[in-house]
């Protein structure tokens, strides 16, 4: 169970926790090992995000081009810089941020965004995912560097 | 073209240059006719030209073609003299087609010269009441098929001369002269190609004698037939139908501005001129100088950058300019000794040699260049229309999203239905249009959303996939899956796909590469058209080479494995282990932009991010918690020996996850293989963890004729220190398998007792005892956590230590 939890195909998406499972089936013994395979079907819940999906994520890294922000789970999103309000600029410096020309909002590591996924890209073992904050209700929710 | 024809029949020749090449070959039998005709004309005092003159070149044209094509039915003997008395008839009096018919009848048979007049001019007349709608259409292929020549025809001739127009003419004058004498048919003399004339005649001896005694012609020369099938070849006329248009793209051939950008603004078909737009590339300070008459220095290979004409600036520097109102126009432009300039863009004239308008692509920035001055509201990418003119067939496939950018229906959005030649047929969903709707291709553009995952299939950034994030008009900003950048791509370039080059790329970022001096080595960090950009194993500082697939040597495996940690310290970096060779360890992190997220360092610079999962290491979330469990180890190696010697490279598979409660439990039960020492690969369950040691409950190999006994034991290893190590392997085994141990020892000596006897076991036995390094190297454990390793292997590629035990080999699992 522990295996499976946290894995990512790219079929169901990330596997968060397991529920229930519903049945194991035969065993085979593996050709040169003590081990053997069983078959289980569980249910889990998984997840995954799909295009226009609004959610919440945490900052993690703050660059030029991009920047790219971490949900609050293993997915990783990018942001292009593109993708962000049109007055936001670039500071770089020891803590890069984006700000808007007035001040007021900062984006910065750590800071949490709401932000809506406009393309996934599906790997075998990896989601990738590319998100923006360039829309009504979108944008910096919590600055803990403000709090 | 007989240069004759060039006086009177200049209609002519423009259709005979635009119209389809396999008529060329009849045409040309055309031409030397009216040059004939024309030659008649004048000296038989002319007659008044004809109602068919009237028509319209076009029609004539078409008409020959026609007729061509009749004669070939009705005159079944193959006799070319039809043709060519028809022909001459299209475009002359009847009368004088008549009287060539005379002539040519004459000397062929000598007996139709009593042909009823009359008659021949009804046929004629016959044939050209007939409407001309029928020939509007270009001939389909069987018709011109029809027209190409035949065994039958009179054959072409090459006849090698000096002056080949001047003999052309003497020719042509040779035969006003001899008249039927002459059994040729047609002279021919290329411009472009010298010191050869095309001689039209049934047999090589007509020509020899048709040739003979002219000036210019050597003798003995050799005539050479050209075979039927190059017949048409000869008079064929390269079509350039380069269809310049204002606002195309072209590229300059020559001069200072080789190879740049420029805008057609207008075309001169006539003079076969165009002006063009270009970025200048004019020193004001030498044009001042040159201005001022002042001598100048030509310094060679300078060529001043391409920037926008400052007029201000050039006034500062007292050149005269002078602003003046284009006529044609109505535009204003500066004039600086000759030089037109317009919002700092150059005009200038050039000869439609000097340019090159097919398959200009500009590049992004060239164009972006373009455009800067008018910034002012729309910034349109001018002839950004024109660029798709240079675009491949097929373009377009099913399924496509287009969008209109031409026309009425711009901007209108559609998905591609079918594709003919032209005209794209597309569904747009809209009320009120007709579905599918036909639109011509040129009229079209690819249409994207941000989102969409594309690949570049040409221009610079051709291989390329990633997302596209943002869309300005045709220019779409893609995120490039493998590098993380920004690209910028025109819609045009790129089409739809799932593909994901990193995929590629990923599988050969496995490979480390030997490069082909021995000593340097990388790892393959980006694919680019033909090479690989390889991060060098060179710790010191990130080097990046451009590799060529040539010059790799080979690609490594990557069964090895080093003797350190694994992580950067003193970088600062971290991530997972991606690659191992010689030492050096290449990391991968995805926050290290360069590169490709790959850092290279020395593997004693590195240790394995130790310890505490508690969370507030992210990163150390995926892979590196493996190592979690050897928090041991800590970040400072605890002494120089251990240090230096690399300790053990303990490469724990499998996610850590039962580690949480304790380091203890995480390898407890799990299943191990050694790696290396006497108990080299055996394996079997973790009984204990005791600090740097783990005790493993080895699985053992039935014994050969008694397949009852099983043999266990239980060794202990060290983690870092395997002479300490062997010595509790050694204890251990005594101790806790003793009677196992005993119970066998009647089978006799099995291997592994042997084994575990190692030579070293003495010297071993006390582990404070400094060992030199070499002996010590050679019995370097290693200890795997095969449970974990299926899954961690695929996921990194990087547990190589792992093999998998051989099938014959039957391990029970035996627990005490």
């Amino acid at each position: 169970m522990k295996d499976v939890e946290g894995t990512c195909s790219g079929r169901h998406g990330f596997v968060v926790a397991i529920t229930g499972i519903e049945s194991v089936g035969n065993g085979l013994v593996r050709n040169g090992t003590a081990f053997v395979t069983f078959p289980v079907k569980y249910q889990c819940v998984v997840f995954r995000p799909f295009k226009g999906q609004i959610l919440e994520a945490v900052v993690t890294l703050v660059n030029k081009a991009i920047w790219d922000s971490s949900e609050a789970g293993p997915v990783q999103i990018f942001v292009s810089k593109h993708l962000i309000p049109d007055d936001t600029e670039f500071q770089a410096g020891d803590m890069p941020n984006y700000t808007t020309s007035d001040g007021s909002v900062k984006i910065q590591k750590e800071c949490v965004v709401r932000l809506k996924i406009i393309g996934t890209r599906v790997d075998a073992t990896e989601i990738f995912c590319v998100g923006t904050i360039k829309d009504d209700f979108l944008g910096v929710i919590n600055d803990p560097a403000a709090a | 073209m007989p240069p004759n024809r060039e006086d009177d029949d200049d209609v002519d020749e423009d259709y005979d240059g635009l119209e389809l090449e396999e008529e060329e070959e009849e045409e040309e039998e055309d031409g030397a006719n009216e040059y004939d005709d024309d030659e008649d004309y004048g000296s038989r005092g002319g007659k008044a030209v004809g109602a068919k003159r009237k028509k319209s070149t076009a029609s004539i044209f078409l008409d020959d073609m026609a007729h061509q094509v009749d004669d070939d039915d009705e005159e079944e003997d193959g006799d070319a003299e039809d043709d060519f008395i028809v022909d001459a008839g299209t475009d002359l009096p009847d009368e004088r087609g008549d009287r060539r018919r005379y002539n040519d009848r004459g000397f062929l048979s000598g007996e139709e010269n009593d042909e009823d007049v009359d008659d021949l001019e009804r046929r004629i007349q016959e044939r050209f009441s007939r409407p001309h709608e029928e020939y509007d259409e270009e001939a389909t292929d069987v018709e011109q098929q029809s027209l190409l020549p035949s065994v039958r025809d009179p054959k072409l001739w090459m006849v090698n001369i000096g002056r080949e127009r001047e003999v052309a003419v003497c020719l042509m004058q040779k035969f006003v002269d001899r008249g039927s004498d002459l059994q040729i048919r047609s002279v021919v003399a290329l411009d472009h190609f010298k010191n050869y004339i095309y001689v039209e005649a049934d047999k090589e001896a007509h020509v020899k004698e048709a040739i003979k005694g002219m000036r210019n012609i050597y003798a003995n020369q050799k005539i050479l037939l050209v075979p039927i099938r190059e017949m048409t070849d000869v008079l064929c006329v390269e079509s350039k139908a380069i269809d310049l248009s204002r606002d195309t793209w072209v590229r300059m051939k020559i001069g200072t501005y080789k190879g740049d950008l420029a805008k057609v603004v207008d075309v001169d078909n006539v003079r076969q001129r165009v002006t063009v737009e270009l970025i200048p590339r004019i020193d004001l300070q030498a044009l001042a100088s040159k201005l001022d008459g002042r001598e100048v220095v030509k310094k060679k290979a300078f060529v001043p950058p391409p920037r926008f004409m400052n007029i201000d600036e050039a006034r500062e520097l007292h050149i005269r300019v002078e602003r003046r109102r284009d006529p044609m126009t109505g535009d204003y432009f500066e004039n600086i000794g000759g030089m037109l300039f317009k919002d700092g863009f150059m005009y200038k004239a050039v000869s439609l040699k000097s340019i090159i308008a097919q398959n200009v692509t500009p590049t992004f920035d060239e164009l972006e260049k373009f455009n800067r001055p008018s910034e002012n509201g729309e910034a349109e990418f001018g002839g950004l229309s024109t660029l798709f003119a240079n675009r491949k067939k097929g373009h377009f496939m099913k399924g496509d999203a287009v969008i209109v950018i031409k026309g009425d229906l711009k901007n209108l959005k559609g998905w591609v239905e079918k594709v003919d030649e032209e005209n794209v047929l597309i569904r747009s969903g809209m009320k009120g249009l007709p579905d599918p709707l036909a639109v011509n291709e040129k009229e079209l553009c690819k249409y994207f959303e941000p989102g969409n995952h594309v690949k570049v299939v040409s221009g610079t950034h051709e291989g390329a996939t990633g997302m596209v994030v943002k869309v300005d008009q045709h220019v779409l900003i893609i995120l490039s899956d493998t590098t993380k950048e920004h690209v910028r791509v025109f819609a045009d370039h790129v089409v739809e796909s799932s593909e994901v080059t990193t995929g590629v790329t990923m599988i050969l970022s496995f490979w480390i590469t030997l490069v082909l001096d021995n000593p340097s080595f990388g790892v393959i960090i980006r694919l680019e058209n033909e090479a690989f950009q390889v991060l060098k194993g060179n710790p010191d500082r990130p080097e990046v080479a451009l590799v060529k697939l040539r010059e790799i040597k080979c690609k490594l495996d990557r069964k090895i494995s080093v003797q350190d940690r694994y992580k950067n310290v003193i970088a600062g970096k971290q991530g997972p282990v991606r690659h191992i060779y010689k030492g050096v360890l290449f990391i991968y992190d995805r926050h290290h932009l360069e590169h490709a997220g790959f850092i290279c360092a020395k593997c004693t610079s590195c240790i394995v991010v130790g310890g505490s999962r508690s969370g507030a290491n992210r990163n150390g979330g995926d892979s590196l918690s493996r190592f979690s469990n050897f928090k041991a180890p800590a970040p400072v190696p605890p002494s120089p020996r251990r240090f230096q010697r690399g300790g053990m490279g303990y490469n724990a598979g499998g996610r850590g996850r039962g580690g949480r409660g304790g380091r203890d439990d995480s390898l407890l039960g799990t299943t191990v293989k050694i790696r290396l020492g006497p108990f080299k690969g055996y394996r079997g369950p973790v009984v204990e963890v005791k600090g740097d040691s783990v005790r493993v409950e080895l699985e053992m190999k039935i014994v050969t004729g008694n397949p009852l006994f099983n043999f266990s034991a239980c060794g202990e290893w060290t983690l870092n220190d395997n002479c300490y190590g062997k010595r509790n392997t050694y204890a251990s085994f005594t101790d806790s398998t003793s009677s196992l141990y005993d119970s066998n020892a009647g089978l006799g000596a099995t291997p592994i007792h042997d084994g575990m006897r190692t030579p070293m076991r003495d010297r071993a036995w006390n582990p404070y005892t400094p060992m030199s390094p070499p002996s010590r190297r050679r019995n370097l454990l290693f200890v795997s956590k095969t449970q974990d390793i299926a899954a961690a292997a695929d996921a990194e590629n990087r547990f190589s230590s792992v093999h998998l035990v051989a099938a014959d080999a039957i391990f029970f699992h035996f627990i005490f």
